[in-house]
């Protein structure tokens, strides 16, 4: 009887470390620019044979202009539908492609036009901005008995957003190289 | 010889991509070519030009976001035309006070060859867009003079601030009304006019009361409404005359001689 119930508790226990499990951060990622912040470093998950990934980084806008330096938030999903093998320990990803949001902390900036407005009178957030992007990505698979990590990954990507895209319609004047912007990361795939 | 043909091909390459490194729609990190104190260096080279003249030719214009065409268009017509001493912006570059905003408008009006100056919009103070503009034009409240008339230019967007910011700025004016040694006439220029929802309406009277303080005041400029229009708003005598955004493809010249003036509304 009481040999069952052990089993019934460890049943349970093992189900309930194998969900926690799931959702330990696999990697950390470093980003720099791409209209999120300076620099941007967080986690994030791979799956779905590795097609998907969602990162949640924690960035820095140092001080210009404005009075002080700002902290974001930035979620972001990407996707790479190939990977090809170049050799045994290096791939590439030819393509990845997906959105992010990107969220100010400051309280100057709002999501929805503060009260004092007349209703209707900015429609959009100055807080919350999304991002689309295309990329590229290389990989390189590390020796698991002299290194931190299982690999390691370096990107670019091409991303605007939802403000950029607005100031370009009906403005011929506006090329690519105004409202594109770039950035550069590294992923270290730690699971 | 091939490092040099290499590295003449990744100058280019590099620069490019510098221009591509963005932070932040609201980082307010200024390009290094875009202007700084426009306002002030302008206003050296406008009291320059009108020096000893009597008659005064001045372009008013305004509310550029989001018209890069039309706005380039604008340099392109008025780069064409003589004797036109100087242009004041009425503000609003941006439609979402971002830094490009502010840089793009600066790119296209920074060839205009006659000098202009710029007041701050609405549009202009949302997000941090109102410390990049002091970064680019200086002050949001300012003033020159030409000839006998003194330009007393404000910011009137009362309602994107709270009250530890005075808008519009009494101290300001009442400096201005102190000041009037080399001032006949004045003109008062603003983005947005008194009764407007953008103004401090609980003192638009006392507004009104203050500024007829300053010397012989000739008339009132402003923006922000989209249209061209002539009212006398406190009836008065005082008219307040408003420009039209740029993407309706219009501006206001006024000419002012030495005991009157006159204005057209101009199409281009």
């Amino acid at each position: 009887m009481l040999h069952a119930q052990e089993d019934k508790y460890t049943k349970r226990i093992q189900r309930y470390e194998n969900a926690w499990q799931r959702v330990i951060p696999r990697y950390t990622k470093v980003q720099f620019a791409g209209s999120m912040a300076m620099l941007s470093v967080g986690t994030g998950w791979n799956y779905y044979r590795n097609h998907w990934e969602t990162d949640m980084l924690l960035g820095i806008v140092p001080r210009n202009a404005n009075d002080h330096a700002n902290i974001t938030f930035t979620l972001k999903q990407n996707y790479f539908p190939w990977s090809i093998n170049l050799g045994e320990k290096v791939s590439f990803e030819p393509l990845s492609c997906g959105i992010y949001v990107n969220f100010l902390f400051d309280r100057d900036f709002w999501a929805k036009q503060p009260n004092k407005y007349p209703p209707g009178y900015y429609w959009f957030s100055t807080r919350i901005r999304n991002h689309i992007f295309i990329g590229e990505r290389i990989t390189l698979k590390l020796n698991p008995n002299s290194s931190w990590h299982k690999s390691i990954s370096l990107f670019y990507e091409l991303s605007t957003c939802d403000l950029y895209i607005i100031n370009t319609i009906g403005n011929s004047y506006l090329k690519p190289k105004d409202y594109l912007s770039l950035s550069f990361g590294v992923k270290l795939q730690i699971l | 010889m091939f490092l040099r043909k290499y590295i003449l091909f990744t100058i280019p390459l590099f620069l490019t991509a510098c221009e591509l490194i963005d932070y932040h729609p609201y980082d307010g990190r200024l390009d290094s070519d875009t202007s700084r104190e426009i306002n002030s260096l302008n206003i050296e080279r406008i009291e320059k030009i009108c020096e000893g003249k009597d008659t005064i030719r001045f372009i008013f214009m305004g509310d550029t976001q989001r018209s890069y065409n039309e706005t380039e268009d604008f340099v392109k017509h008025v780069n064409q035309l003589d004797s036109i001493d100087f242009i004041i912006h009425g503000g609003d570059y941006t439609e979402f006070g971002l830094k490009k905003e502010f840089e793009w408008n600066d790119d296209i009006l920074s060839k205009l060859k006659i000098p202009y100056v710029g007041l701050i919009g609405n549009h202009d103070v949302i997000g941090n867009g109102d410390q990049v503009f002091r970064e680019i034009f200086g002050n949001e409240n300012f003033s020159f003079v030409v000839s006998d008339v003194k330009f007393v230019c404000l910011n009137t967007n009362a309602i994107e601030y709270d009250y530890s910011h005075p808008v519009p700025d009494f101290n300001f004016l009442k400096n201005e009304i102190a000041d009037s040694t080399r001032n006949k006439r004045t003109i008062v220029v603003m983005h947005a006019p008194p009764g407007n929802e953008q103004f401090d309406n609980n003192v638009k009277d006392v507004f009104q009361l203050y500024i007829k303080m300053l010397p012989s005041l000739m008339f009132c400029l402003h923006a922000h409404n989209h249209c061209v229009s002539a009212a006398d708003l406190f009836e008065d005598g005082i008219i307040y005359y408003g420009c039209a955004n740029i993407a309706k493809r219009s501006y206001l010249l006024f000419t002012l001689t030495p005991d009157n003036y006159l204005y057209e509304v101009v199409y281009f």
